[in-house]
Formats: C-alpha cells, sequence, structure tokens
C-alpha cells in the first residue's frame, strides 16, 4: 500500500502524523496532549532507570568505587523523585487524558486550555528539577526529604530550594489535571453512561483525582514552609527553636501514602480493562472493584503514620495505624479477585497486554502481602530502612504499577497510532522484565532480613551481602534489555504500515468504537450507552447486556 | 436571588462551578494542615507566647476581621447586583470589596510589624508569619480577580445571563474570608 492510498484507507486522513511541532506546541487537543505526556514521561523514565543501573553496579560488590557517597545520594534522591512525580503519575495522567474523553464518549476534556497549561507546568517542572545538576549538585537527601536534613545547615547549597519548588510546581500540575479529570467525568458523559456504566479504568482515574485534590495540599504545606524555613529564617522544622522534625514527617505521609494510590490505582483501571477483554468475559464484581477502589481511596488517607512506626509515637497511636493499615488489605484482596473471577472459566488469549495485566496480579500480590508484613508493628520494627522496605515498594510500584503501564502501552498503541506492536518483540520484552525484575527484588527481602540498610553507598565485605546485591546487578539489566526490547518494538512497530483498525482486540468499551487514530473531534456522532459493554451490545445485538443483564 | 434570575443562567455553568469547588476544597486543605501544623507545634510548647492576649494585642486583629467581614457583605452584594441587571451597583460592589480587601492586607502587614515580631522568632514567629502571609496572598489573588472584574463590568461585560466570573470571585472571596474567621480564632482567639 503507497502512502497515499494509506492516507485514504483512513477515513480522517493523517493530519495527527503530518503534525509540525508548532501544532504539538499549541495543541489544546486531549489525545496530543496525552501523547505529550506519555513520550515525556518515557523520557524521564529513561533517566531514572539510568540512575537505577548506575545504583546497582555501584552495589554490585562489597567496597564498590563506580560512584561516590556524594553522586551515589544524588542518583538515588533523583531515581525516586523522578520515577514517582515524572513517570508513572505523567504517564498515568497521559493515558487518562487520550482515554477518558474517548471512554465516556465526549469530545474532549471539560478545560482544554488548562489541560495543556498542566501539562507544560509539569514539563518546565521537570526540566527545573533536573537543572539543579548545573548548580552546584542535585537533591541529595532521599526522596522524602527528611527534616532536618534539609534545613540550611545540613544541606547547604540550593538543592533543596531546587527540590522545594519543583515539588510545588508538579502540585500545581497535578491539581489542575486532576480538577480537569473530575469536572470531565462528572459533566461529559455521553447519554446512558451513568456511574453504573463507567469503565472501571474511568472510576480509577476519578477516585485518584479526588485523592490528588485532597492529599497534594499537604505535600504544598511541607514544601512552602520548608521553602520558608530555608529561605525566610523560619523555624518550623528546627526543634532548638521550638519546631519539629517530625511535623516534616506528618506532613509529607499525609500526602505521600495516598500518593502510593494514586500511583497504582490507575494501574489497576487499565488491567481491568485488559483483563475482561482476552479473557472474552465481562469484569468480575464490577460494583465490588468500584467499590474497593473508592474503599482504597478513603483508608489510604487514615495509614499515613505507619511509615513513621519507628519514630516512638504512643502505643495508641501505633495500634491505630497498624489496624487501620490491615484493613485496607480488604479492598485490595477485593480487587485480586475479581481479576480472578474475571479469568475464571473464560477463553483466555495470552496476547502481550494480557502477559503483563496477569504478571500485574502475580507481582503485585507479593507487594501486598509484603505491606501486611510491615503493618505489623514489630516486624516494621525489625526491617524499617532496611532493604525490605525497597523490595515492597517496587513490588508495588515497578511490579505493579509499571507493568501495568506497559500492559496498557501494548493495549492502546493500535488505537493511538493505527498500527499494531510486534507480538514476538512484546513477549520477549515482557519475560525479560519480569524474571529480571524478580531477579532484582526478590533478594532485596533476603538483604533486609540480614540487615542491609537502604541508602548506603557501599558495604564491607564478609557481611554476607555480596552475592544477592551481585544477582540484583544482573537482574537490573535483565529488565533493562527487556525494556530496550520495548523501545526497539515500539520503533519498528511504528514503521510498519497502518492498518487504522477500529477494534483489533474485539474490545468492549467507546474507545474502540472511535476511529484508530481517532479523528480530532472523536465521534461524528455522540454515542448513546446501555450497559457497561456498549462496543460489545452494537456488535452483538442479540446478546446486548442491556438484553440479557438488565 | 429570585427564581427569575436562577433561570437566565446558561445551561453549562456547572462545570466551571464545579471547578471552583474543587480548588477551594484543595485550598481547604492546604489552610486545614497548616491550622494543625500550628497547633502540633503549639502543643508541642509549654511556653507559647500568645496564651493569654489582652485586649490591646487584639484590637488590630479584631479591626482587620470586621472590615474583612464587611467585604464579604459587599461581594455578596455585587453578586446579586448583576443578577438583578444592576450594574451601577455591580460596579461599586467590586470596587468596595476590593478597596476593603486592600485595606485589610495593609492593617495585617501593620500588625504584623506593629507586634514586633519576625519571621525567625522561636517557631511562634513563622506561624504569624506563614498563617497570615499565606491567608494574605489569597486575599491578593482575589483582588487580582476583582479588579479584572471590575474592569469588565465597566466594559458593560456582565449580564444576569452573563455572570459567572462575578460569581466565581464572590464565592473565592467567601472563602477567604471564611479561612480568615478559623485563622483569627485560632492565632488569636485560643
Amino acid at each position: 500500500m503507497t502512502a497515499q492510498a494509506q492516507a485514504q484507507a483512513h477515513p480522517y486522513g493523517t493530519a495527527s502524523e503530518k503534525a509540525g511541532i508548532l501544532d504539538w506546541v499549541m495543541t489544546v487537543d486531549h489525545k496530543k496532549i496525552g501523547i505529550m505526556y506519555m513520550v515525556t514521561a518515557f523520557a524521564f523514565f529513561l533517566i531514572g532507570g539510568t540512575f537505577a543501573l548506575l545504583m546497582r553496579l555501584q552495589l554490585a560488590q562489597p567496597n564498590g568505587r563506580v560512584l561516590s557517597n556524594a553522586t551515589y545520594n544524588e542518583i538515588f534522591t533523583m531515581h525516586g523523585t523522578t520515577m514517582i512525580f515524572l513517570v508513572v503519575m505523567p504517564l498515568a495522567a497521559g493515558l487518562g487524558n487520550y482515554l477518558v474523553p474517548l471512554m465516556i464518549g465526549a469530545r474532549d476534556m471539560a478545560f482544554p486550555k488548562l489541560n495543556a497549561l498542566g501539562y507544560w507546568v509539569f514539563l518546565f517542572a521537570g526540566i527545573f528539577l533536573y537543572s539543579s545538576f548545573a548548580f552546584g549538585g542535585a537533591p541529595d537527601t532521599g526522596w522524602f526529604s527528611y527534616a532536618p536534613l534539609t534545613e540550611k545547615p545540613f544541606s547547604v547549597g540550593h538543592a533543596m530550594d531546587f527540590w522545594a519548588l519543583a515539588i510545588l510546581l508538579l502540585g500545581l500540575a497535578t491539581t489542575t489535571g486532576s480538577l480537569n479529570f473530575i469536572v470531565t467525568i462528572l459533566q461529559l458523559r455521553a447519554p446512558g453512561m451513568t456511574f453504573g456504566r463507567l469503565p472501571v479504568f474511568v472510576w480509577t482515574i476519578l477516585v485518584t483525582s479526588f485523592l490528588a485534590v485532597f492529599a497534594l495540599p499537604s505535600l504544598t504545606t511541607a514544601g512552602g514552609l520548608l521553602l520558608l524555613d530555608r529561605q525566610v529564617g523560619t523555624h518550623f522544622f528546627n526543634v532548638a527553636q521550638g519546631g519539629s522534625a517530625l511535623l516534616w514527617q506528618h506532613l509529607f505521609w499525609f500526602f505521600g501514602h495516598p500518593e502510593v494510590y494514586i500511583l497504582i490505582l490507575p494501574a489497576m483501571g487499565m488491567i481491568s480493562e485488559i483483563i475482561p477483554v482476552f479473557s472474552r468475559q465481562p469484569i468480575f464484581g464490577y460494583k465490588a472493584i468500584v467499590l474497593s477502589a473508592i474503599a482504597i481511596g478513603i483508608l489510604g488517607f487514615t495509614v499515613w503514620a505507619h511509615h513513621m512506626f519507628a519514630t516512638g509515637m504512643p502505643n495508641a497511636t501505633l495500634a491505630v495505624f497498624s489496624a487501620d493499615s490491615f484493613l485496607i488489605g480488604v479492598p485490595t484482596g477485593i480487587k485480586i479477585f475479581s481479576w480472578l473471577g474475571t479469568m475464571w472459566g473464560g477463553k483466555l488469549r495470552f496476547k502481550t497486554p494480557m502477559l503483563f495485566a496477569v504478571g500485574f496480579v502475580a507481582l503485585f500480590l507479593v507487594g501486598g502481602l509484603d505491606g501486611v508484613h510491615l503493618a505489623v508493628i514489630p516486624v516494621d520494627w525489625q526491617v524499617t530502612d532496611s532493604y525490605y522496605v525497597v523490595a515492597h515498594i517496587h513490588y508495588v510500584l515497578f511490579g505493579g504499577a509499571i507493568f501495568g503501564l506497559f500492559g496498557a502501552l501494548y493495549y492502546w498503541f493500535p488505537k493511538i497510532t493505527g498500527r499494531m506492536m510486534g507480538e514476538g518483540l512484546g513477549k520477549w520484552n515482557f519475560w525479560l522484565m519480569f524474571i529480571g525484575m524478580n531477579l532484582v527484588f526478590m533478594p532485596m527481602h533476603v538483604l533486609g532480613l540480614l540487615g542491609m540498610p537502604r541508602r548506603i553507598y557501599t558495604y564491607g565485605d564478609g557481611l554476607g551481602w555480596g552475592i544477592w546485591n551481585l544477582i540484583e546487578t544482573i537482574g537490573a539489566f535483565v529488565v533493562a534489555l527487556g525494556i530496550l526490547l520495548f523501545m526497539v518494538n515500539f520503533v519498528v512497530s511504528l514503521r510498519k504500515p497502518a492498518t487504522y483498525e477500529a477494534d483489533p482486540w474485539d474490545a468492549f468499551t467507546l474507545e474502540w468504537k472511535a476511529s484508530s487514530p481517532p479523528a480530532a473531534y472523536n465521534f461524528a456522532e455522540i454515542p448513546t450507552v446501555k450497559s457497561l459493554r456498549p462496543l460489545w451490545d452494537e456488535k452483538h445485538p442479540d446478546l446486548a447486556d442491556w438484553r440479557v443483564r438488565e | 436571588m429570585s427564581s427569575q434570575a436562577l433561570a437566565a443562567r446558561p445551561r453549562d455553568d456547572g462545570k466551571e462551578r464545579t471547578a471552583l469547588y474543587i480548588v477551594l476544597a484543595a485550598e481547604a486543605v492546604f489552610f486545614g494542615t497548616l491550622i494543625l501544623s500550628y497547633l502540633y507545634l503549639r502543643v508541642g510548647q509549654f511556653d507559647w507566647p500568645f496564651n493569654h492576649p489582652t485586649l490591646s494585642q487584639l484590637i488590630i486583629p479584631a479591626l482587620n476581621t470586621a472590615i474583612l467581614l464587611l467585604s464579604g457583605v459587599s461581594a455578596w452584594g455585587s453578586e446579586r447586583a448583576i443578577l438583578e441587571a444592576r450594574e451601577g451597583r455591580l460596579r461599586l460592589g467590586l470596587l468596595v470589596t476590593l478597596l476593603l480587601g486592600l485595606v485589610f492586607v495593609a492593617g495585617q502587614v501593620f500588625e504584623f510589624n506593629r507586634a514586633g515580631m519576625r519571621p525567625s522568632d522561636q517557631a511562634f514567629g513563622g506561624v504569624f508569619f506563614a498563617l497570615m502571609g499565606f491567608h494574605a496572598l489569597h486575599v491578593l489573588a482575589g483582588i487580582v480577580i476583582l479588579a479584572i472584574n471590575l474592569v469588565r463590568a465597566f466594559a458593560g461585560d456582565f449580564s444576569p445571563a452573563r455572570h459567572m466570573a462575578v460569581s466565581l470571585g464572590s464565592w473565592f472571596w467567601y472563602f477567604v474570608v471564611a479561612v480568615w474567621l478559623v485563622l483569627f480564632a485560632a492565632l488569636f482567639l485560643i
């Protein structure tokens, strides 16, 4: 097929592929903004991943000499800050931007200009944070920046000012984005798209947006007070002058724990779209999965002090936060059963998106169970600030969030580009990441129990840590190879001739009704929705959900 | 608000109103965490300097509070005026609200200096500086909104069917007034 014939094959032409740079800079279209979010976040993912490889090289053997102690501190701080604020959040925001209007049958987000503003603030905040490398060094106090280490006497130079300002800017970007999602989902749904028919991904974006609106202000307060301490000379976190270092921890974790759900809930939503399509069944327990997402969102605000069990809080406080942390395992478990129930008895098709979705369920389960261990206070005291905690967070955020996001990229790539990703490379990509990630993070449990503290830049010989660290480093490069294959697959697939197939997975939800890629206005005619699976209904009028179930 | 005015509202004004509510919810959490931070520090300290404020310490903050409350009334009056198509009263209402807001900010700065406080005076200096300062910044933001609305009012840009900016400006202003009432009680009365 020639290029011209291709352009004709696609009902709306290939305008988006010929778009010049100005079309991207000036755009307020939710799909282009979504793509820009994803591309930017992926670039930061490569940087943050490179930092991880550098750390693994340094720790591969005892007394490593790859990085100096000062550089190591900068690298692990920037790795965490990057992955959380510049990778997982914007990747989810990008997919949400692209998909939410399509999934609810709308033509765009509620406030397109505000949408563009949010992206540009995010981009410049990221560049601003990274410019600290050129102005006397990057932040080096860890991604949660505990006071008093961040106060002026202990963090001279401007690194912490860069960090705090970047955090305030990113908070602004996320708040505008969340506000836009909430208003869009509340007010722009197509006729018949009731809350009981909202795709699970849209629900999780809605819950996540509310979490962001209520959690981020606490981080803004923390960052604002830190800047006042450093620049104006106040003493909020200075114990000697009547301030409190623990105040920082409370403010940070009141944001920081809901943040974990801000990172994981969208990924849960993504696999809740993928698993039904590749099991050929509707999602099992739709109401349960939606209500459990809401329950996780609410409970997420009541557990922040479980990050502070080792700070000497009163026993009663410990007990309350421990109990709440156990409680949050219940709605999480409900979700796991919903996914398994969806697969049970279905016609399973293990295409790459499905592999990543099932990988998510397995790995997230490990991370979740680690979380339950850490809610047991004596266990937490034993392994706090050790590699056990690092294992937990990575099973949740890499095995969970990143696997969900990769599955989503494979699943929605045909919608965004009009082309399929290669299956062969996709499977290699998955298995390398799956095996590699277990090689990196499973031994961290052992190291944590052996007493290896997190964030140390090196360790001595004869502690029995060397072999585990070496396995982890090998695993890290296996993961890196998997991600390299993803990029190869991405580029190769983009160069293949487009098929513009609207619905290549035989899917259920409205975004697959639009052409691939969708026209600027998404739908020529706004669809009317009668059930949770409007596209299934359209393709199978006799078996339509609204006939069979309602 | 008459039922006629309600009926005259454009159909999609819900979008903007919802957006404002969400912004105000986020702002409320922001001030909430600031106030809780202050209480956390205060409870942890035996000799908080303003445990028993004297009448002379209270007089200017109380006056300021009265001025801000008054501005809340004029903000309400301006929204009501445009719904009733009284453009002259709209301009007056916006102008009065704006001027009272400026007087309030000036009064806050005056009071902070009169009390001889500095941001670096132990934790409490920072508490007063941050809580009064962040609130004053919000008042200034409200004043910018009022100023834009005032220019538009003089240009004849508003009508009963086209009043969203005035309404949202008023709602933001009520929020700023309400936050100050809480801050006043928390900083000066308890």
